[in-house]
């Protein structure tokens, strides 16, 4: 291969066609038309930073250019248009199938567009709800909103990382921006503690999580995740212990630092003390989007290491078919690799996605295709079990510690703990599910949608009710909140509403939530039972879960009996807490969802289905 | 491999496990935050080694390619940014406490 084909195959990937000159705009199927949302964001971030350096920029309310930047951001991803019950048509140019962009380092499939949707959503409100109760100030405006949206960026990529090197590098673009929004408010004790503890952590887990990249990407001999499932499956049968060893060993390091970003026990000693020194408004941030994100890379490595995933199509191939043929529809079955292969000597000149379909062993014959997930079956298992015991240690830890707290972050840090260990639940069902049962699989990734974005909103309710409570009452102990009921009705109802849906009751949200991750549990023991190898360990994790909801319920109730129940305290420093206002408004706002999805959550549903459609090959 | 050349891909990796290993250790004891941070730098040097080791086509027939140096360049930035930040952090702990001392980091707790 020559510099000229490296070259034009480049501006291919990246604008989907050569013609049109150096400034034409990228076609709709090309990695940068994919890339728009990131780009809006890359953009807004700029603006931030520059407009203050014209004259007059200080005037600006940063403010609207972070609402603006994020909202044009939400239109180009567009979940609606992709998710919705009317999809563009197969074939052509926007629809959204698997598409590896970049030259593999990301992939762009449903699942992508659904996870960057919720968390562009979620900045989108977090904006709102930083304006509303006063953190940032106007002055320390831009680098907040900075902070913010470099880090959404890097949850956007976690989201949609195909290769160890996105893996790594998105983990760190969403890390550090957060080890500095621990300790925004200047001049507090605390605030600085929890940036350095926060900071001190997670430094090292990334580390040791670089570490076992290392070992993985070295012994498969690749760091893209489709093709190291590949290698895995042909080489796993007849490995030599050792270096399974080595494997699982890489694995493990890898997986202390996904734990550390899900905060999982016994990675979670940073959650609750950054939680207590950092603001409501920060805690929202890191207690959904991180989250979130973390989620969603925990099902892509996940995939990587257990699954084939369906052969995508090429950057730009829909586009060149349609300028050859524009009436014919195109569905062209190649899987495009990383850039570096190609320039690898010793390879036979051929285009980039013959070559990479020799390394990725016949993804396009079922049989090969269909004996290749066999072979990764042990790695699946091993996963799977692993996920599971650390869902259920996480689960249980978070619920019995959160059961002694006073101080009302500290337990919602501890509660958003347990919560993550509900969601990785799903995903050791996902592993279970995966060789025999694709479809029901993908359901149960589902189920982990669908949970996520209940969740957004449950807990963006709880911390902005505690941010403008803070900003009333200048407390967030617990037992200050008595009697409150007395005072601002509305607020408290809502936050009942809100901890009663994180327990899980009907028939608020947070029930359809965990509902659905538990059908996913009975769903994997079933498929597991007709494939002749019963995974019991899900129905020891669907006791687990059932049991810590009956757990939770205590220290959730315990906050709203404190709130209605109680006496006023005497000495209560006086208030003013208006309910009629911007800021109540946007209390309701985001408990509706929760109150009302019950009514009808098919749309929800539906597009979480729609967004697991490309995660797995079809058997 | 070790018969043609006598150093091979695994004098690298051992010496990337002691780079790590050691950069474990002092994560763990030091109770500098600047220690700490040092630990770290230890522990991406030898996870880069390795990289770079794995990507060295002298030293196995198969290899991770270029990969393993592009991922060792990106790492070495992100290295240099996540240690300025981290400095940064201990700097605005100093003003607030008067020490870098992690033990004394102990006043939210419960």
């Amino acid at each position: 291969m020559n510099l000229h084909e490296l070259v034009s195959q480049l501006i291919i990937d990246t604008k989907g066609s050569v013609s049109g000159g150096l400034f034409s705009l990228p076609t709709a199927d090309s990695s940068l038309g994919v890339f728009a949302p990131e780009l809006c964001l890359c953009a807004t971030i700029v603006l931030l930073l520059f407009i203050r350096l014209f004259k007059g920029g200080s005037k600006v309310d940063l403010f609207w250019v972070m609402l603006i930047g994020t909202g044009l951001a939400l239109v180009a991803s567009s979940p609606w248009k992709h998710l919705g019950s009317h999809p563009p048509l197969p074939g052509s140019l926007a629809a959204v199938t698997r598409m590896e962009i970049f030259t593999g380092m990301l992939v762009y499939d449903p699942f992508t567009v659904y996870m960057r949707s919720v968390l562009i959503g979620f900045a989108f409100l977090f904006a709102v709800f930083t304006k509303l109760s006063g953190i940032p100030d106007r002055e320390d405006g831009a680098d907040i909103y900075t902070l913010v949206l470099g880090s959404t960026l890097g949850m956007c990529l976690m989201a949609s990382a195909n290769h160890l090197l996105m893996v790594f590098m998105a983990v760190e673009m969403a890390s550090v921006p957060s080890y500095v929004l621990a300790g925004m408010l200047k001049g507090r004790r605390t605030g600085s503690e929890a940036a350095l503890k926060y900071s001190v952590y997670g430094a090292g887990a990334a580390g040791v999580m670089l570490y076992g990249i290392s070992l993985v990407a070295g012994l498969l001999n690749t760091a893209h995740l489709p093709t190291m499932a590949a290698q895995l499956a042909e080489r796993l049968p007849g490995m030599p212990s050792g270096e399974i060893m080595v494997l699982a060993l890489g694995g493990l390091l890898m997986m202390v630092g996904l734990a550390f970003k899900l905060s999982a026990v016994p990675f979670h000693f940073w959650c609750p003390d950054v939680f207590e020194g950092a603001c409501a408004e920060v805690n929202a941030f890191l207690s959904i989007a991180s989250k979130a994100a973390a989620l969603a890379l925990l099902v892509r490595v996940a995939i990587g290491f257990g699954a084939i995933p369906p052969v995508g199509i090429e950057p730009g191939s829909r586009s060149v078919a349609q300028q050859h043929a524009p009436n014919e529809t195109v569905s062209l079955n190649h899987s495009n690799g990383g850039l570096f292969a190609l320039a690898d000597e010793g390879e036979e000149p051929t285009t980039a996605s013959q070559s990479h379909t020799g390394h990725a062993e016949g993804g396009d014959e079922p049989n090969a295709s269909a004996a290749a997930i066999d072979g990764l079956a042990a790695s699946r298992t091993f996963m799977a079990k692993l996920i599971a015991f650390l869902a259920a240690i996480t689960c249980t830890f978070g619920n019995l510690a959160a059961y002694g707290q006073t101080n009302i972050k500290r337990l919602l840090a501890y509660s958003t703990i347990a919560h993550a260990g509900y969601m990785m639940m799903s995903v050791a069902a996902f592993l279970v599910m995966a060789g025999d049962a694709p479809l029901q699989a993908q359901d149960a990734i589902a189920a982990l949608a669908i949970y996520i974005a209940t969740y957004v909103f449950m807990n963006l309710a709880a911390f902005a009710i505690v941010a403008f409570l803070r900003n009333a009452m200048h407390t967030e102990q617990i037992a200050d909140y008595a009697g409150l009921i007395r005072r601002c009705p509305l607020t408290v109802i809502c936050l009942s509403l809100t901890l009663f849906s994180l327990v899980g009751l009907p028939p608020l949200s947070g029930f359809i939530g965990k509902f659905a991750i538990f059908a996913s549990l009975v769903d994997g023991y079933e498929v597991s039972v007709s494939a002749g190898h019963p995974a019991g360990f899900l129905m020891v994790l669907l006791v687990i879960g059932g049991m810590n909801t009956a757990i939770s319920l205590f220290y959730y109730l315990r906050v709203v009996k404190v709130m209605t129940m109680e006496e006023e305290p005497a000495d209560r420093p006086p208030f003013v807490y208006p309910e009629v206002s911007l800021q109540g408004a946007f209390v309701w706002l985001v408990t509706a969802p929760t109150l009302l999805l019950m009514l009808n959550w098919n749309v929800l549903s539906e597009w979480a289905h729609a967004a697991t459609l490309y995660l797995l090959a079809a058997a | 491999m070790i018969g043609i050349s006598p150093v091979s891909v695994s004098h690298y990796l051992l010496v990337g496990a002691v780079l790590f290993v050691t950069g474990a250790v002092c994560m763990a004891t030091k109770r500098n935050a600047l220690g700490v941070l040092m630990g770290v730098e230890l522990v991406l040097n030898g996870a880069n080694l390795n990289f770079v080791a794995f990507g060295s086509k002298y030293l196995r027939a198969e290899s991770l390619g270029l990969d393993g140096q592009l991922i060792a360049l990106f790492v070495i930035v992100l290295a240099a940014a996540e240690a300025a930040v981290a400095l940064a952090i201990a700097l605005n702990f100093y003003n607030n406490h008067a020490t870098i001392d992690v033990d004394q980091a102990n006043e939210l707790k419960g």
